[in-house]
């Protein structure tokens, strides 16, 4: 009688674990949100910290969410340094299964068409079972949004962006809400997909101790170019159609009157205010 | 077949009409077109069957030489699976050198996949376009979240960018000379997966900042205590239109549609006030075409100052309230008049 009942929960876990194996594909950003900026306007990088891309923690969360309902297996992947293990901690710290770093010096220097076709590649090597890839919207350092429905396109597989809120998920489809401005859109697709995730309706969870212990001992797995297939014609600069020919900064300037504020001077500031939005 | 030309993805509106955005491509496209020898400027139409004269005569009228007319009644509605193959089905019949696309919604999904199927370099969200060394395109776009500015070329073809509505000016011609191609897609060889079951539009009403003769826009220094109630009541006095940075609508302060910047709205009030934004050069990239901006930040290095007609170097949780209350001492005396 256990047996049998042992006998069946396994096997429910393992259909359901089975057809339900999702890839969170995350990546590692300057934290842009505190640039010090230096005298002559240039930014001081070095003190820059490396964070997790706020949005890929919310990418993190829905997979989590659908994990928690039907016991399937997350992991996450991502492409980049050997430092980029510490969004990696951050992951498995939050919950997830298992997770995965790209490394190679030969993926330096990846656009956006080099790297999806590395995604790709891991994914298909690494999770050929794979059920739904999750990935963020957007990167906030490139913020191209295009690395995600790039991979969706290389795959062969539907891809939706914008999406904050699972509604359903089964063996065959998924059904998400998708937001973008004022019109919410609900679509039902077929899988294996990709979702892009923005504004998901639950933030992110906190690691626990638990999980922030499991991090630091956890045994991650490092890839490399050979690992997954990939020709040294396809990544970084060499793979890469498109490649920055020079970078500067904006420098239209209008010279404006500048007022440092000290108690004394609000009637000056609250004039030239004036004088800007009434022309008086 | 050698790469020739300009290809453009024509969106339609709701009304099948020309979108702005579209027009503003062409236009670009033209002064492109002077500087590469020999090209063409062409577009790609998608719609169900209907009368397309009064497409054909809006796209000449902006300079476009040749339009490709798609259409199905099974593409009445946008549908994201049969567009995207559409789309890379003519480009591949009539290969361009050149692919440029409206950074809507859509248009971002149907030129990741394009890109995707040509095997090409794409540049999202340019700021700028012209041609560069060896008649390349030289795509400009913000980089390094925003904070930098980047001119990107591109080995490949078709060379593919995405632009935004606003950045470039819609400039009529009138001595248009189109000629027009009906092309038929087997529609039944595309399988589609995605299908949508609701779609609703939520009727709250906002300004448009796009048309917002004051705007008041919020950064990450207002993104703390009561920054942006601070905001929303600068703004109520003046009769503006609330916006912010990119860093505002990550933090939840405001709208998707009240983002300024490179991957938000690009805008052109008459004043344009910001408060806590250091400017970054995707938000910059924003506001260039306002009339005239102020600029509150603590920080005197931050580059917004450069570019402000107005700034005022403080705290804006010190500054706000004293402003605020001069507005209404202000409108208190005016009163008593």
């Amino acid at each position: 009688m256990l047996f049998s009942v042992f006998i069946n929960n396994f096997h429910d876990y393992v259909i359901r674990g089975y057809n339900l194996n999702i890839a969170v594909l995350i990546k590692q950003v300057p934290d842009t949100d505190d640039v010090v900026w230096t005298q002559n306007n240039n930014i001081d990088r070095t003190n820059m910290e490396s964070i997790m891309n706020p949005v890929d923690k919310q990418a993190i969360e829905a997979a989590l969410r659908i994990k928690e309902l039907n016991n399937a297996n997350v992991v996450t992947l991502t492409m980049g340094p050997k430092k980029a293990l510490d969004i990696l901690k951050e992951s498995i710290a939050m919950g997830v299964d298992d997770a995965f770093l790209l490394c190679d010096s030969k993926f330096a220097g990846s656009d956006t068409l080099a790297t999806s076709k590395i995604l790709t590649k891991a994914i298909e090597t690494l999770f050929p079972d794979v059920r739904l890839i999750i990935c963020g919207q957007s990167a906030s350092d490139g913020e191209t949004g295009q690395t995600g429905p790039c991979c969706g396109a290389r795959l062969n597989v539907p891809c939706l962006d914008n999406v904050n809120e699972i509604l359903e998920i089964t063996d065959e489809y998924i059904i998400v809400s998708s937001q973008y401005e004022r019109v919410q859109t609900v679509y039902k697709v077929l899988l294996p997909a990709l979702i892009c995730i923005n504004n998901f309706i639950f933030p992110p969870r906190i690691p626990k101790i638990a999980g922030y212990i499991k991090s630091q001992k956890y045994d991650y797995k490092v890839y490399n170019m050979y690992d997954i297939n990939i020709l040294e014609d396809d990544a970084g600069l060499k793979g890469s159609p498109t490649y920055v020919s020079s970078v500067y900064r904006c420098e239209d300037t209008r010279n404006g009157k500048i007022i440092v504020y000290n108690q004394d001077n609000l009637n000056e500031i609250y004039d030239e205010i004036k004088k800007v939005v009434y022309g008086t | 077949m050698e790469p020739n030309g300009i290809l453009i993805f024509a969106q339609l509106d709701e009304k099948y009409n020309v979108t702005s955005v579209t027009e503003e491509l062409l236009s670009k496209a033209r002064k492109l077109k002077e500087k590469i020898w020999n090209q063409r400027i062409m577009t790609c139409v998608i719609g169900p069957r209907m009368n397309y004269e009064e497409i054909i005569n809006n796209l000449s009228l902006y300079g476009c030489d040749e339009v490709v007319i798609v259409n199905d009644d099974r593409l009445k509605e946008y549908n994201k699976t049969y567009y995207s193959e559409i789309f890379v089905r003519i480009a591949k019949k009539y290969p361009p050198r050149i692919i440029l696309i409206g950074a809507t919604k859509e248009g971002k999904e149907i030129a990741a996949y394009t890109s995707t199927k040509l095997e090409t370099g794409l540049t999202a969200d340019c700021t700028d376009l012209d041609i560069g060394e060896n008649n390349l395109l030289l795509s400009t776009r913000p980089t390094f979240g925003g904070k930098l500015t980047a001119n990107i070329l591109c080995k490949t073809f078709p060379q593919m960018a995405t632009v935004q509505q606003n950045v470039f000016k819609a400039e009529k011609i009138y001595d248009g000379n189109i000629n027009v191609i009906f092309e038929w897609e087997n529609l039944d060889t595309i399988e589609n997966k995605i299908e949508i079951i609701n779609k609703s539009k939520n009727n709250f009403s906002f300004n448009d900042i796009t048309k917002s003769e004051i705007i008041v826009a919020g950064g990450n220094g207002a993104c703390k205590e009561n920054g942006f109630a601070l905001i929303y009541e600068l703004a109520q006095k003046l009769n503006a239109s609330i916006a912010g940075s990119r860093i505002a609508f990550e933090k939840g302060y405001i709208t998707k549609s009240q983002q300024v910047g490179q991957t938000g709205k690009i805008v052109a009030p008459k004043v344009y006030i910001a408060i806590g934004i250091s400017g970054a050069d995707q938000h910059l990239t924003g506001i260039k075409n306002s009339g005239k901006i102020i600029a509150v930040n603590k920080d005197k290095n931050a580059p917004i100052f450069k570019y402000a007609d107005v700034g005022i170097v403080g705290d804006l949780f010190t500054i706000l309230p004293e402003l605020i209350n001069r507005f209404n001492i202000d409108k208190e005396e005016q009163n008593e008049q």
